[in-house]
């Protein structure tokens, strides 16, 4: 056997590995998802089911207004996404390509927001919320994300890697900042928006903290809080039925990864953050 | 902990001043029916809301919304929203921060070793003179559940869905080796080591398991004769008295030979459980909320027995109980629906036979419904008779604080062979630091 054949054949075992590692928790989960509630309570643990209990999603399902609860987290993330945009990309383009007056400061300050874990603000954000009578509806839940820290300084990385050239030939065109901004620097930057927008889709929608800390009512809750009642807080939990609704909660940012991965590979070969 | 203690204190005492302040102003927003529970305004169709918080997930969360739905349909004036905050302890978060921004509940369901801490920064009303006006009183309750009811002499919460630690035991595994259920520490020891199978030097089987938590430690200092906090409250009722050196010498020992599994501290409730279903742990400390499943699940001779005892019978208390909050716009209501839970046949009752926590009320413990379940299902009588022993030794204010300190000693001495007397000389000054510090 010559040597590069067995490098290469380390390489893809190791690769194995590594994936098998992480994609354990994941198999358990599914596989637990569709066992009887006698196999999850035996040990040493059941692997494969001795037969597929789909039953447990039907029942995952059943606990709670759950069309409401993912409703609510459709709504939320997808206002989220939208509005982050809305701001995020003037941002980014404004601390990219121009200097003003205190631009490093905001810039730090935009950096320092990004450093401020949300346990630390939630306090002041609820009163205030509380304040304006918001508390217990979906807004408290969307407004705080509008401006996205990480985002503006990923994107700002990446807006100024585009060569100053091609904006000042848009202009010269009689392009306006809008339309560069929209027929230039997004498309460009498409594999930077698609790693944003799934860091952030994932965030929060497996966000349990703060909607359960900013609402009350079950009207306005997420699936996190839904699946969150699944568990019993003494005794013993189904956690067929728990991890069914695990299932049900994970497919969504499954299916948002897969048609974003490429772009996210993409981001991070050419980017400049190495 | 420090900072979380003080931030508490202050969210706390913040909540008490603006609890006592004007009259509220309305929600200005649409979008949501309001949880404002101190506007006296009666929601539509002339009916009083009551905001009730509870912690009930899974099966026990569905008998939970269950009764409240059976007090909704028997009283029309009244409608009782009730809804899950989390764990105990996220619902301790909630609550903090919900008193000073007037979204609090009516009516909580606090974890029983929380209740000080909010009495503590008075934001619980007082039901002495609610239970008057009810023609209640303290005797119709079940007095080993009620240790953490009064603070300061006032009547601040009142059991609802109670556990206690007991033993739990595979009896077809003690018959085979004609072993009588153990009742001292020595028996214990003796039943445990002899129940031990070992394959070529690996345990195959456990005499007993635990989880990993500072309830069975506790029950255990207060069976040897100590108390968890002094009786003055400024220091730990069982280092001087060797009773802590005591308590985890035997579990050491137990360990030891292999007679004792002690399960990694994650998931370790969980562990124990499939252990002791599975037949690789004869025997287990575990809480009562567990009889349920294991009289389903079990597949052996499935009976329980009183914690063993050393010097005497004792046992802590778990689980929450019910407070209202005093910032409530709508005591009268509150109480009914509190009054109700706790006293009517159609009120807790049912919650408490489906579920299988403890009965609170004599009268519920002598109702023909219970004591049909009890001839059914005598593993829960012993739990409800072990109750005479009930004792809770860690009632104070500093006990959150205290407590993750003492899983650190948990965690040294049993994971870490570290040395216990030293370990718990450490945690001596701390307790008594944290103590001072109240």
């Amino acid at each position: 056997m010559d040597r590069s054949l067995l490098l290469r054949l380390l390489d893809h075992a190791g690769k194995a590995l590594i994936l098998l590692v992480f994609l354990f928790p994941f198999l358990w989960m599914i596989s637990t998802s569709l066992q009887t509630f006698e196999e999850t309570m035996s040990f040493p643990p059941v692997w494969v089911p001795s037969s597929l209990q789909w039953g447990n999603f039907a029942e995952a399902m059943t606990a709670g207004p759950f069309l409401t609860y993912a409703r609510n987290s459709i709504v939320i993330t997808t206002a989220i996404l939208i509005l982050q945009f809305a701001v995020m990309i003037p941002a980014a383009y404004a601390f990219a390509k121009y200097t003003f007056a205190g631009s490093g400061l905001m810039f730090g300050l935009v950096l320092l927001a990004f450093m401020i874990p949300s346990q630390i603000t939630f306090i002041p954000v609820y009163m205030t919320m509380a304040d304006w009578g918001w508390v217990d509806t979906l807004l408290p839940q969307i407004v705080p994300f509008m401006s996205n820290a990480f985002g503006i300084f990923l994107l700002r990385q990446y807006f100024r890697q585009i060569p100053q050239e091609i904006i000042e030939s848009a202009r010269l065109d009689n392009a306006g900042e809008f339309k560069i901004i929209t027929r230039l620097m997004v498309p460009m930057s498409m594999p930077a928006l698609a790693t944003i927008a799934l860091f952030s889709f994932v965030s929060h929608w497996n966000d349990y903290f703060w909607p359960l800390v900013m609402t009350d009512a079950t009207h306005v809750r997420p699936l996190t809080l839904g699946i969150a009642k699944l568990r019993e807080t003494e005794g013993i939990s189904n956690w067929n039925i728990i991890m069914a609704g695990n299932v049900i909660l994970v497919l969504p940012i499954l299916i948002v990864y897969l048609f974003c991965s490429k772009q996210i590979v993409k981001a991070f070969v050419y980017s400049g953050i190495k | 902990m420090k900072k979380t203690h003080l931030l508490c204190t202050a969210a706390l005492l913040m909540g008490t001043l603006t609890a006592c302040g004007g009259p509220e102003e309305p929600a200005a927003t649409g979008a949501a029916p309001a949880a404002q529970p101190a506007s006296e305004k009666p929601a539509e169709g002339g009916k009083t809301t009551v905001q009730f918080w509870h912690s009930l997930g899974g099966k026990n969360g569905e008998y939970m919304d269950a009764m409240v739905k059976r007090f909704n349909d028997s009283h029309p004036n009244v409608e009782v929203v009730a809804t899950f905050q989390g764990s105990y302890d996220e619902m301790v978060t909630k609550l903090q921060q919900s008193l000073p921004s007037k979204t609090a509940p009516d009516v909580a369901m606090l974890e029983r070793a929380y209740v000080e801490m909010f009495a503590d920064a008075d934001v619980l009303e007082d039901l002495g003179p609610l239970m008057k006006s009810s023609n209640l009183s303290e005797g119709d309750f079940v007095s080993g559940l009620m240790g953490h009811s009064t603070f300061n002499n006032k009547l601040v919460s009142l059991p609802l869905n109670r556990s206690t630690p007991i033993l739990h035991i595979n009896k077809t595994l003690l018959d085979e080796k004609g072993l009588k259920v153990p009742t001292t520490w020595d028996e214990l020891k003796t039943t445990a080591e002899a129940l031990v199978v070992k394959e070529g030097g690996e345990v195959k089987r456990y005499g007993l398991t635990m989880p990993f938590d500072t309830w069975y430690p506790m029950a255990m200092i207060t069976q040897a004769g100590g108390t968890f906090f002094s009786e003055d409250k400024k220091t730990i009722g069982f280092y001087d008295n060797g009773v802590g050196s005591k308590v985890f010498g035997y579990l050491k020992d137990l360990q030891g030979t292999g007679a004792l599994f002690y399960p990694p501290a994650k998931d370790s409730g969980n562990i124990v459980n499939q252990m002791f279903t599975s037949g690789k742990a004869a025997m287990m400390f575990q809480s009562t909320g567990t009889i349920g499943s294991l009289i389903n699940t079990a597949k052996f001779e499935y009976v329980t027995a009183y914690l063993p005892k050393d010097q005497k019978f004792a046992s802590p208390t778990g689980g929450a109980n019910v407070a209202m909050m005093s910032s409530s716009g709508n005591k009268q209501a509150a109480w009914e629906f509190i009054r109700w839970m706790e006293t009517d046949p159609q009120g807790a009752l049912p919650f408490i036979l489906q579920s299988g926590y403890l009965p609170f009320t004599k009268a519920m413990a002598e109702s023909k419904e219970l004591q049909d379940l009890w001839a059914k299902e005598p593993a829960r009588k012993v739990a409800y008779e072990q109750l005479q022993y009930a004792v809770d030794t860690n009632k104070s204010v500093a006990w959150p604080e205290v407590m993750k300190e003492f899983n650190s000693v948990i965690e040294a001495v049993m994971y870490d062979n570290k040395d216990i007397q030293a370990s718990l000389e450490t945690f001596k000054k701390q307790a008594e630091r944290i103590l001072a510090g109240q």
